[in-house]
């Protein structure tokens, strides 16, 4: 038996998160199509960003234009978005793997009843329930869960579904007023953000590529080498507890157990040991490359490519390549 | 202020990962359950603001089986916390963050605290799914990836910084609250001999939830180490050139993660 999904969708700066085309792409998985997936949108700018999904080929795109959807914290699109799963009677709400989706899969969860599972990599409808795969302990081991019950709430990993194909119909867009939203839900105020710093690229936690350097630099002027190499693949920048330790860079680039973990397509670790705490915050990443002057050093047992040499050679080559095959 | 902060036991970081007998679950056999990671953060948070707020009180709560639950209540009670409630209940409910989100909040809505501080995410199994469900069992509005949460008691609210994909947030928040706090940004106390002798023999109180809170219809079904990687494929080469020509084209053509 199949389930049909309601895609709560997540807008930023009014364009729709790269998250949510992936959660579309899992929903219809567990849909077996993107025929049976219904795609929430709420905020100012929902109407416009439905045009998005022109030949998604999904079931409908429910709009709700309502600006407290903008300003508000999570937890008033998950009331939103348990509203509309139970009127039109899905049987599954799959969020994208953003802090955002997670925050709301909670939420929709204790408020629609639905047996929850977060940080899914795999998806599959098993007789009449739903089966997921999701990394554990940091990605050092795997759970498989089997979700029954007429409700499943699934927030989906970052880059673990691919993104649909836009070659079906474009689906009806279907305007409804807002849920009715609790008070005390609208009582946080966002003042500000801070944005990651200028030019910094992408956020490390939602990023494709992850170059992260470590002590292997000696200092931070020579830091840039991977900052450089990070641009010219459109990566974020990473680093281990050494680097930040030491403050050559602030302790939100740190990676690991004590800081951020990250599964990127590619990780790259410039003049990094590999010590347990460093490697339990990459270890799920799908391609791990190391680049290290010592042959033994316990990095090369985790990594799939191996460049044992110096890194004051190595990067700037490495950068100076993959500059030359992307003008090409 | 009353001020409760949630934490879970969990295996401890150098733990040795292995299947149990049916292959579902952590074998728990011989693991070290301990406070850690993210709970760290909470309860650090949960100190600070009491040291902040006159009159201000942490209770500190956790669920799970015995003695592992008791253990890491003991562990927070030797950091400061004043008070502990132990809601006893079966490994695999504690596992599951729904049952765990309603078996917390039928052991806190009682006391009506101002704040409800927890970990981001338990430190085993990253569902991440507790602070935003106790938001909605207790009526309250939550937020998470949360870090420096200072209390304004002007306006009655919480004013604190929220690390997401944008960047570092601000928000202010009204109490009562949920509120799911980032690690590693503060850095937590450790305990002291004599407060940790002291909190051997302190008070625990034990409650059950009731069995109303029925578990949600999810259930393990394997539990596995990934396969050990075989080793780095190492890129031979004589010129740093060389070595970025062979990687970049192993990336693109073997690995296929470039365009
Ligand atoms: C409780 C606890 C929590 C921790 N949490 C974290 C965490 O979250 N994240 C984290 O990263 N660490 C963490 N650590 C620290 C961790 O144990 C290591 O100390 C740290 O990761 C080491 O950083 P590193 O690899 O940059 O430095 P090192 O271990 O010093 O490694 C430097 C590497 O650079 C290589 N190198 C040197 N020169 C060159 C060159 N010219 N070219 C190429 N390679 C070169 C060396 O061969 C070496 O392998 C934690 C430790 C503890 C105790």
């Amino acid at each position: 038996m199949t389930r049909t999904a309601l895609v709560v969708g997540e807008l930023s700066q009014g364009r729709l998160a790269g998250a949510t085309h992936e959660a579309i792409g899992a929903a219809a998985i567990v849909s077996g199509s993107p025929a049976g997936v219904s795609v929430l949108l709420a905020g100012r700018s929902a109407r416009t960003a439905a045009g998005e999904l022109a030949r998604s080929g999904v079931a409908r795109v429910v709009v709700v234009e309502d600006p407290r959807f903008d300003a508000g914290p999570p937890a008033v699109l998950a009331v939103q978005a348990a509203a509309t799963a139970a009127r039109i009677g899905v049987g599954v709400v799959v969020v994208g793997g953003t802090t955002f989706g997670r925050e709301i899969a909670g939420r929709v969860a204790a408020r629609w009843d639905g047996a929850v599972a977060t940080g899914v990599t795999e998806v599959a409808p098993e007789g009449e329930s739903v089966r997921v795969r999701r990394p554990v302990f940091g990605g050092r081991a795997t759970e498989t869960r089997v979700l029954g019950g007429p409700r499943v709430v699934l927030a989906i990993r970052p880059h673990a579904f691919p993104t649909p194909a836009s070659d079906g119909p474009t689906p009806p867009i279907e305007v409804v007023p807002a849920a009715d939203l609790p008070a005390p839900l609208l009582g946080p105020i966002r003042t500000g953000v801070e944005s990651a710093a200028a030019g910094a690229g992408p956020g490390l936690s939602d990023a494709a590529i992850v170059v992260s350097g470590g002590r292997g630099l000696r200092g931070p002027e020579n830091f840039h080498l991977v900052e450089e190499l990070a641009a010219s693949l459109g990566a974020a920048v990473g680093a281990s507890r050494a680097v930040t330790d030491a403050g050559w860079r602030p302790g939100s680039l740190q990676v690991g157990q004590t800081g951020k973990a990250v599964s990127p397509q590619l990780y790259i670790a410039v003049g990094i040991s590999g010590a347990i705490q460093h490697l339990v915050g990459m270890v799920s990443s799908r391609v791990i490359v190391a680049i290290n002057s010592d042959a033994s050093a316990p990095i090369f047992r985790v990594a799939d490519y191996g460049v044992v040499g110096d890194l004051f050679e190595i990067v700037p080559a490495l950068t100076a390549e993959i500059r030359r095959v992307r003008a090409t | 202020m009353e001020i409760v902060v949630c934490v879970k036991p969990v295996p401890e970081a150098e733990t040795r990962l292995r299947p149990d007998a049916a292959g579902t679950a952590l074998d728990p056999e011989g693991v070290k359950y301990v406070l850690a990671g993210y709970d760290e953060s909470a309860v650090e948070q949960a100190l600070l603001l009491r040291e902040s707020i006159p009159g201000s009180r942490v209770h500190v709560v956790a669920c799970g089986p015995a003695p592992r639950t008791e253990e890491v209540l003991r562990a927070a009670l030797a950091l400061g916390c004043d008070v502990a409630t132990w809601v006893d209940v079966p490994a695999a409910s504690a596992d599951e963050p729904l049952s765990a989100a309603r078996a917390l909040a039928s052991a806190i809505s009682p006391h009506s605290p101002d704040l409800v501080l927890c970990g981001k995410q338990a430190g085993d199994n990253e569902a991440g799914v507790v602070p935003a469900a106790l938001g909605e069992l207790l009526g309250v509005p939550d937020l998470s990836y949360v870090l420096d949460v200072r209390w304004n008691a002007g306006a009655s609210r919480f004013s604190l910084k929220r690390a997401s994909e944008a960047g570092l947030e601000s928000w202010t928040v009204p109490a009562p609250c949920v509120l799911g706090l980032q690690q590693a940004w503060n850095d937590p106390r450790t305990a002291k001999l004599p407060a940790i002798l002291k909190s051997r023999k302190a008070p625990i109180a034990r409650v059950t939830p009731p069995s109303a809170a029925a578990d949600p219809a999810s259930s393990p079904r394997r539990f596995e180490l990934p396969p050990p990687r075989t080793g780095a494929k190492m890129i031979e080469y004589k010129t740093a050139d060389e070595a970025a020509t062979r990687l970049v084209r192993a990336l693109r053509e073997e690995a296929k993660v470039l365009p």
